[in-house]
């Protein structure tokens, strides 16, 4: 065997299989530079809440017990002092997350099933004069003062009368995909363009500062999402297992509740932690649809950085940290669900 | 029990799959639908199965018009060429599913279950899920679960074509015996005429969405009716050569082929099997050849020869040898040949 040069005894492996030296030291530098980067400000954020005002405003310290002295100060005036309003947001956050993700998910994946598997074909025609006769409704209304209840009732016998009438003369027909799309397009507006109207919306029927609204808001939301994820995962599973059940002498609910939720166990897991990361994380809307009762974790985060003292980063770094315990935990607990290879074995040989 | 097909057809938007197929499958039968891939053949067995809607005429089980009825009303049992086995469910779990929606009691389902995976020597892995096992294995699994509710008909899609060559063999011989054994009628697609020559009663050839012909293997290879039939049926498939007919002589090139028959035809085709030709010395023989290449198959030699009308194939002694080019003549029983108007590929007698 030929001498090898330096180059080539860090860089080329002396065996097929094996990493040689030098890229086991530029991947893991590499790889060590990446986890400092990502736990660094969570690390941070943990002493930050137990600094006094003092370790903070006199330049960086890091290291507890040997940098600066750790006190419980901020962790006192929050759960002692502060302890209903922290305690109140908390809950909010917990409970308006937990809803919106379960309506969320429920509806979501449901849609995404009947996607995944029907195919539909309504006619481009319909669709527009069905849109057209809602406009015209609602310009009744609002102009000219129309009882609600009969313009609904014209529009809709309208709306039928037009497609019976000029049915045949239009056959383009969307597709599936035309739908899914629809659905994901809802996603691409950002959100400040439709929370004035949301707002009103909620102001109008009286349920502004509620759960309910935030609820409602978050779960119509997060659907394109759900939507978009979970006709991925059913699209995955083979139809014949259904096609299977089908023949076993299954209905079609049996075979969804035997046959297809076991299986997209890992996609619902996977589906419901996002779903639930971007709930409990959203500050927007909830901005504009809680004042006082409904308020939840990140307006509490941000309202610390407004008050008459300063930015009170101690404070701040508390709030923070309680936040982001449910989040771990729900990842911990979803986690054993994402696991691979749950459709291993059921077609291919 | 018997099935029959009336007239059925099958199209998807414009394309026509399926044109007015008619076939009924005796008590007992094994019938292979053989075809191409796109001849309609899945599509038919789907629609006996109730997983494809009818475009128009009628199915009946049994004597009991089923071409409405939901695929768990029909009494049918169908093994997927994939083998759709449920991933998350055990091999016993898997066979006695038809059973647990049958509502049958757990100890009556156990029973049975292993009744079953004795018959197909399943019995040592019934706590096994389909990824632990072979694809042989998976291949019982689905056949036992077929098996277990003791339907009116079995429908197997290719339930061997996942396998690889040697395992196929074994479980073609296999299912042979088990259908003798168990007698239910069963219908049966493939697109590998062995497998249809050795498993069928019937063979029910089809192509282009059209039935071909309709009958026992011996007979679909001995008297083809068509040049398509003659042309899918057989290993090597059946030598054939343009020409013209003329008051019973058939010309090919420079030859001239009697052929015992007062036929004439400006536009002919003439069949002949591999193992009814002999090669014989140059001048010899009825048809002029060149040698193309010779192949030891083990029992005999596959020598193909060039004539003044494409390839021929010919099963010569294993002994036979010649150098290649060698001018070579092609003899056979005049018996043995078979005619085919040139347009219309239809048998000419």
């Amino acid at each position: 065997m030929a001498e090898r040069t330096l180059m080539e005894r860090l860089f080329e492996p002396a065996q097929i299989g094996h990493m040689p030296v030098g890229t086991k030291i530029v991947v893991y530098s590499l790889l060590l530079f990446w986890t400092a980067f990502v736990l660094f400000p969570i690390y941070w954020v943990f002493i930050t809440s137990f600094k006094s005002a003092v370790d903070v405003n006199s330049g960086p310290v890091y290291l507890p017990f040997i940098d600066f002295k750790p006190s419980l100060h901020a962790w006192k005036e929050l759960f002692v002092f502060d302890w209903e309003d922290t305690l109140k947001a908390y809950t909010n956050s917990i409970i308006i997350s937990l809803f919106a993700t379960a309506l969320s998910v429920l509806i979501g994946s449901m849609a995404a099933y009947a996607l995944a598997r029907i195919e539909y074909a309504p006619k481009f025609g319909s669709i527009l004069i069905f849109v057209l006769s809602m406009i015209a409704a609602f310009v009744g209304v609002g102009v000219y003062g129309v009882d609600w209840r009969l313009a609904c009732a014209v529009a809709v016998a309208v709306f039928f009368f037009l497609i019976k009438a000029l049915g045949r003369f239009y056959a383009a027909r969307l597709g599936n995909g035309d739908i899914l799309f629809w659905m994901i397009s809802q996603r691409i507006l950002a959100p400040v363009v439709v929370v004035v109207p949301i707002y009103m919306m909620f102001q109008s029927v009286g349920l502004l500062d509620t759960h309910l609204a935030i609820i409602l808001t978050y779960a119509v939301v997060n659907l394109p999402i759900v939507i978009w994820l979970m006709y991925d995962f059913f699209k995955s599973i083979p139809i014949e297992l259904e096609e299977s059940a089908q023949l076993d002498g299954a209905t079609r609910l049996l075979t969804f509740f035997d046959i297809v939720l076991p299986l997209s166990k890992a996609g619902l897991a996977a589906t419901t932690l996002l779903v639930m990361i971007l709930a409990w994380n959203e500050y927007l809307l909830a901005l504009f649809l809680s004042t006082s009762k409904a308020q939840t974790m990140p307006i509490l985060v941000a309202a610390m950085n407004a008050g008459e003292r300063g930015i009170l980063w101690w404070n701040m770094s508390v709030v923070i940290v309680v936040m982001i315990i449910p989040v771990v935990v729900m990842a911990i607990i979803l986690q054993r669900f994402i696991a691979k290879g749950m459709l291993l074995g059921a077609v291919k040989g | 029990m018997t099935v029959v097909l009336n007239q059925i057809t099958k199209s998807f938007g414009a394309a026509k799959v399926l044109h007015e197929l008619d076939l009924e499958v005796h008590e007992g039968e094994f019938l292979v639908l053989l075809g191409a891939s796109g001849s309609g053949k899945s599509t038919a067995l789907r629609m006996i199965a109730g997983l494809e809607s009818v475009t128009g005429g009628s199915i009946s089980i049994d004597g009991r018009d089923v071409t409405n009825e939901l695929p768990k009303n029909r009494n049918v049992a169908m093994v997927f060429q994939s083998y759709a086995l449920y991933p998350h469910k055990t091999v016993g779990e898997n066979i006695g599913y038809p059973l647990k929606i049958a509502r049958l009691g757990k100890s009556e389902i156990e029973d049975q279950v292993r009744d079953v995976a004795d018959q197909v020597q399943l019995t040592d892995y019934l706590d096994r899920y389909p990824r632990q096992l072979s694809g042989g294995q998976r291949q019982r699994v689905a056949l036992a679960r077929a098996m277990v509710r003791r339907p009116a008909v079995f429908l197997m899609d290719e339930p061997l074509s996942n396998l690889d060559a040697k395992l196929r063999g074994h479980m073609r011989a296999e299912l042979k015996h088990m259908q003798q054994q168990l007698g239910i009628t069963t219908i049966y697609v493939t697109h590998d005429q062995v497998e249809a020559m050795t498993l069928a009663h019937r063979v029910a050839l089809l192509e282009m969405g059209k039935l071909q012909q309709l009958a026992s293997p011996k007979s679909i290879y001995d008297d083809p009716e068509t040049l398509f039939v003659a042309q899918f049926i057989g290993s090597p498939p059946m030598n054939v050569a343009k020409g013209s007919l003329d008051g019973g002589v058939f010309a090919l090139g420079d030859d001239r082929i009697g052929t015992g028959k007062s036929l004439s035809s400006p536009d002919a085709v003439l069949g002949l099997r591999a193992e009814d030709c002999r090669v014989v010395e140059a001048g010899a023989g009825k048809i002029r050849a060149k040698l193309y290449a010779n192949e030891l198959i083990g029992d005999h030699t596959l020598v193909t020869a060039e004539t003044a009308s494409g390839m021929f194939s010919i099963k010569a002694e294993k002994e036979f040898d010649a150098p290649m080019n060698a001018a070579i003549g092609i003899d056979f029983d005049p018996e043995k040949l078979y005619l085919f108007d040139g347009s219309s590929g239809a048998r000419m007698r």
